[in-house]
């Protein structure tokens, strides 16, 4: 008994205290390091933070390096997969993009007004800025859903930074470097996002299901039944971890243990590049009220005379475009005048064609009847009752055959 | 070896699929080809692999080198080795280290984790060790040859 007592404890021993030759360390000093460590990043200890930063400046960019066949490899394959679907997704982008435009000038409009009022109620306003970011790590534990992108303090991001994924929300920065930050996704179980939900503007809290989707929790049950399917969750602002009217997702009630859940618009899985924005509050002066009206009012007033000014192109060009209608057409109805003139002209030449025709007729019919009744009409020297050959009254008297009077 | 973490294999998206490679691969080295690597290496690759995961500095660095202490300790107490005997005891020693993984990031980090995700990324790390031992005593054999 005591002899396998003792067997135990020379092999914990030695399991713990015996160095190989290639040892520099025991494994008992390499577990105390380890709880060392884990305690005093626990305390947010600063040597532990700056030793934390290093390894991750050294591994990100490292494993960014490692991680270039595989991606090459990833990209290869999506780039076929692209090529073979570029005819029909071109046409579709087309029809999009003519929808797009069509609907840009309205959205300009609604945007400024929403300025505008954001600027009253507020007092102050954010000029938001969008800088790019290479996705560098996006290997995750099962348990974790973050990325690495590669911009940090020194461009200005801070930790609750708003990431995008072209117009819809991705996640935001929980941890910041001096070049690179991590970025939580909206899929992590830790993240929480308040949305609202139209149609019937619910306002929810949408939690990451650590797999490709978010989950609606926190919600009164009256207000479950006033969710649609396919409805559309954006940012509601509050809390103000989230900037509000951020695109998130749609719902999905198509599912078998009746969870309502949000199928967010990006793909996280495929993010390469995606969007940083900086805000900067601008807090508006309190000088004169006068002062102050017009600087807040000043960005509106900018953006509408950049409206208007687009509307004057537009306008000029439609102008443009009559005048020279206009002028083709004045040629036409000249080139028109003038085939009228020719064709009165012709009509002037045939009416007297058919005049001359007539008096023609009528001299012939008079010749005629003038054989017939010259005896008649002609004056005797005696007893003169006819008309002098040659006058008017002859010819009438001709022409009424021979009757000298009605 | 931190760049092989567990979800880079998961490459037909298989739900809750992911196995721990590092653990297996520090498990068998610790076993049976110790003398080839240094303890203070698997330490530096636990504290890499945190800050690529994004755990807490030290948690994986602990993770590994228990599992070295434990793969020591059955080397030190086995006579004549079996494949399955170390394969079950892999799977205690796993369970171990998952569960003290879990109730120190819930505890102390206040870390919100599904504990389904555990479970099967322990059992399939189990699973996956028979396959890569049988890799890796080749390997070794090739080298040695």
């Amino acid at each position: 008994m005591a002899e396998s007592r003792d067997d135990f404890i020379i092999a914990i021993r030695s399991a713990f205290l015996k160095k190989s030759t290639k040892q520099k360390f025991s494994l008992l000093t390499l577990v105390f390091f380890s709880i060392f460590i884990i305690v005093l990043s626990n305390f947010k200890f600063k040597a532990i933070i700056v030793t934390k930063s290093v390894i991750k400046e050294i591994v990100y960019r490292s494993s960014f390096i490692v991680s270039i066949p595989e991606n090459f490899i990833k990209s290869s394959y999506l780039n076929l997969n692209e090529y073979s679907n570029f005819y029909k997704e071109f046409k579709k982008i087309e029809e999009e993009l003519d929808q797009l435009k069509s609907e840009n000038i309205s959205t300009k409009i609604i945007k400024s007004e929403n300025e505008e009022l954001k600027s009253l109620i507020d007092g102050y306003s954010f000029t938001s800025d969008k800088i790019l970011a290479k996705v560098i790590v996006d290997h995750e534990s099962p348990f974790l859903r973050s990325i690495i992108i590669n911009k940090g303090s020194k461009e200005k991001i801070k930790i609750g930074t708003n990431i995008y994924d072209r117009s819809y929300l991705v996640g935001r920065v929980i941890e910041v470097n001096f070049t690179n930050s991590r970025v939580l996704l909206l899929t992590d179980l830790n993240s929480n996002i308040p949305v609202s939900i139209t149609p019937g503007n619910v306002q929810a809290i949408v939690v990451g299901n650590g797999d490709r989707k978010g989950e609606i929790k926190y919600i009164k049950n009256d207000l479950v039944k006033e969710i649609n399917d396919k409805g559309i969750a954006y940012t509601s602002g509050t809390g103000s971890i989230f900037k509000s009217g951020i695109p998130v997702g749609t719902v999905d009630l198509k599912n078998e243990n009746k969870k309502i859940f949000i199928n967010f618009y990006s793909d996280f899985t495929q993010l390469k590049y995606v969007f940083a924005e900086i805000d900067e509050p601008i807090v508006a002066p309190v000088i004169t009220e006068e002062n102050d009206q017009s600087k807040s009012s000043s960005n509106t007033e900018q953006i509408k005379l950049d409206l208007i000014s687009d509307e004057l192109q537009i306008l000029e060009e439609s102008n443009t475009k009559f005048l020279m209608e206009n002028k083709e057409l004045n040629t036409l109805r000249n080139e028109l005048t003038k085939q009228i003139e020719i064709l009165k002209a012709e009509n002037e030449f045939q009416k007297n064609v058919i005049q001359q025709h007539d008096l023609n007729q009528e001299e012939l019919e008079f010749l005629r009847l003038n054989l017939i009744y010259s005896a008649k009409c002609q004056s005797k020297k005696l007893f003169s009752t006819g008309f002098k050959v040659g006058t008017p009254e002859y010819k009438e008297c001709i022409m009424r055959k021979g009757k000298k009077s009605d | 070896m931190s760049v092989f973490n567990e979800f880079d294999f998961n490459y037909l998206n298989i739900d809750y699929f992911s196995f721990n490679f590092p653990f297996i691969l520090i498990f068998y080295f610790a076993l049976k080809a110790y003398q080839r690597f240094d303890y203070l290496l698997v330490f530096l690759a636990g504290l890499f692999n945190d800050t690529v995961v994004g755990l807490p500095l030290g948690i994986s660095s602990l993770s590994y080198i228990l599992i070295c202490i434990f793969a020591t300790y059955l080397r030190n107490i086995t006579i004549s080795p079996n494949l399955i005997k170390d394969w079950f005891y892999f799977l205690f020693i796993i369970s171990l280290i998952n569960s003290i993984n879990f109730s120190v990031l819930f505890l102390f980090f206040s870390y919100e984790l599904d504990i389904t995700l555990f479970i099967v990324n322990n059992f399939f790390t189990f699973l996956f060790y028979i396959i890569f031992s049988i890799f890796f005593k080749r390997y070794l054999k090739s080298l040695d040859d």
